[in-house]
């Protein structure tokens, strides 16, 4: 049998569990908008764990980040570690906005801002930086799908039916019954990922003799990978500021993971999410780039870097068995990402952009419908960016799968100063929070279009200093929202004593 | 000091060292003992450091 066909084989299977799991969801999926889109927030420590890191790590792994590894070195780890470090900040977010979540009822992180500066349009505004950057971010993960999919059936599989299958099985994980659906197939695909990128990482290793052997033969063969700047000239700190600045905050800027932290049952289970999280988030990490590293080894001088994962796949010392798993793996965690993506963007334009500023007084049921119909719009949009994309020439910096993820994260970079605002400053104001957010997001576009770096500075730090003191200075000339900032943080003030968080 | 303030200091320490160590002081070591070690155990730090405040939160009655 062929290598195509297997890989048909086991596509097959994976949707049809992720399939049965989904449609097991729905028979507890109850009704009202808080339970399709936060599962009532009764969500247990095991699955919020899981969704959380299904959620947030996704194809950029094992393929972008193991390609930037490929290319660029030791600096790959250095950016994405310093996300998980970012992750410390979750001490501080991660009660709050489950504290707030639960007292007001807020159903999306746009709707938390609205009610906090008293105006609509914040949230509206957090919205369209939503819609317009996690585009991208989507996108990434479908191409992530098509770019394994056609290197494992050695050409066979095309990329753009890679493409299909991921955008068709997503749509039907956050439809059939949202969060519940999308946090249980998270769980399992989540399993998925770790346990398959560990299984083949070893094999690969004991391949080239075990970890000693390994690292000889890593500092032997490419040095200049192993440190920063690397030989041939990446990784200077403003690459890996502008790089890695937007994925520090991506906890609080990305709403796909920030919505996770309405959704915990208890302080129990905020606790398992948390620690489960960072131990997931630390051995994924060192698996991917270790995978890249072996693939400087055994594959080098791929003109496409994020060819690197599909190509090792294909060695012989990987059993085609094992290279499929793999393979559902990688498609599991771009899945797991970009229905995440399509609920919360979902939630936002029912809740934030349609109940918000269009039709106020729109049911519960309209807004469900509404969001219902915006998951497949968006999916479609995703994949023509994905199509547009993977129809570029290979090997340009610009278009490789980590880069663009963390130009995404860029544009919603600019919402930052506004949700440290929220918790931390009563002088915050809504007209600050807009403004900033509005002139951030448009500096980061156009240096994102133009490919423009003053000072060698990427766009996402441009956008951030500009868009920082412009939140504080907006907000010292106008009048906050006095008696809610005072309401909002003294309740957390007293609540946050009672949980002993800080 | 506030816990608060403790928190935020050591999470600005981190971040200082982030870039101090491996663009000023590996920067020539092209071995996995420099950077990547580094990194690993830098990232641990912070780990760790989490684990010990959240895992004094207790539930919360309402």
């Amino acid at each position: 049998m062929s290598a195509a066909f297997w890989v048909w084989f086991g596509i097959a299977i994976y949707v049809a569990a992720g399939l049965g799991i989904a449609l097991m969801a729905r028979r507890r999926l109850g009704g009202g908008v808080s339970e399709f889109f936060l599962a009532n927030r009764k969500v247990g420590g095991f699955v919020s764990a899981l969704t959380y890191s299904a959620t947030t790590y996704s194809a950029f792994m094992m393929i972008g980040l193991a390609g930037l590894t490929y290319r660029s070195g030791v600096g790959a780890l250095g950016f994405e570690l310093t996300y998980l470090c970012g992750m410390f900040m979750m001490v501080f977010f991660l009660p709050r906005f489950w504290l707030v979540g639960k007292k007001y009822g807020y159903v999306s992180p746009m709707e938390l801002l609205s009610d906090r500066y008293q105006n609509k349009g914040v949230g509206a505004t957090a919205a369209i930086l939503a819609l317009v950057f996690l585009v991208p971010y989507g996108a990434i993960q479908l191409m992530g799908v098509g770019y394994l999919m056609n290197g494992i059936s050695q050409g066979v599989i095309p990329v753009i039916a890679g493409i299909i299958i991921a955008v068709v099985c997503a749509i039907a994980w956050s439809s059939i019954a949202g969060l519940r659906s999308v946090a249980w197939t998270d769980a399992f695909q989540a399993i998925i990922m770790i346990t398959v990128s560990a299984a083949v990482l070893g094999v690969v290793i004991s391949s080239l003799g075990g970890f000693g052997s390994f690292f000889d033969r890593l500092e032997s063969a490419v040095p200049g990978l192993l440190t920063v700047p690397t030989a041939g000239g990446a990784w200077n700190i403003n690459m890996f500021i502008g790089l890695a600045l937007p994925w520090l905050f991506f906890l609080i800027s990305n709403p796909q993971v920030s919505q996770r932290l309405f959704i915990p049952k208890s302080v129990t289970a905020m606790k398992q999410m948390l620690g489960g999280f960072l131990i997931f988030g630390f051995i994924y990490t060192l698996i991917s780039v270790l995978w890249g590293f072996s693939a400087t080894l055994l594959v080098p001088g791929l003109e496409n870097p994020d060819l690197a994962t599909p190509t090792l796949l294909t060695l012989p010392i990987i059993p085609t068995g094992l290279a499929i798993v793999v393979m559902i793996g990688i498609t599991a965690a771009a899945i797991s990402t970009i229905d995440s993506i399509l609920l919360t963007l979902s939630s936002v334009w029912a809740r934030d952009i349609h109940k918000g500023l269009i039709n106020p007084g729109v049911s519960e049921k309209g807004q469900l419908k509404i969001g219902q119909w915006v998951i497949p719009i968006m999916a479609i949009i995703a994949f023509v960016f994905a199509w547009w994309v993977a129809e570029q020439p290979g090997g340009s910096l610009e278009l490789m799968i980590s880069p663009l993820a963390a130009a995404a994260s860029a544009g919603l970079l600019m919402a930052v100063p506004t949700i440290f605002g929220a918790f931390f400053w009563k002088r915050g104001t809504a007209l600050g929070a807009m403004f900033s957010m509005i002139v951030g997001a448009v500096i980061v576009l156009v240096f994102q279009i133009t490919g423009w770096k003053p000072l060698g500075w990427w766009p996402g730090v441009w956008g951030f200093v500009v868009c920082v003191p412009l939140f504080i200075g907006i907000s010292l000339a106008t009048k906050p929202p006095q008696n809610k900032a005072e309401e909002f943080i003294g309740y957390l003030r007293g609540a946050l004593k009672k949980g002993r968080f800080i | 000091m506030s816990k608060l303030a403790w928190a935020w200091t050591w999470f600005a320490f981190l971040l200082a060292l982030n870039i101090a160590i491996p663009w000023f002081v590996l920067t020539h070591v092209e071995k996995m003992i420099g950077a990547f070690l580094f990194w690993t155990i830098w990232v641990a730090a912070a780990i760790i450091s989490a684990f010990i405040i959240f895992l004094k939160w207790k539930e919360v009655k309402r």
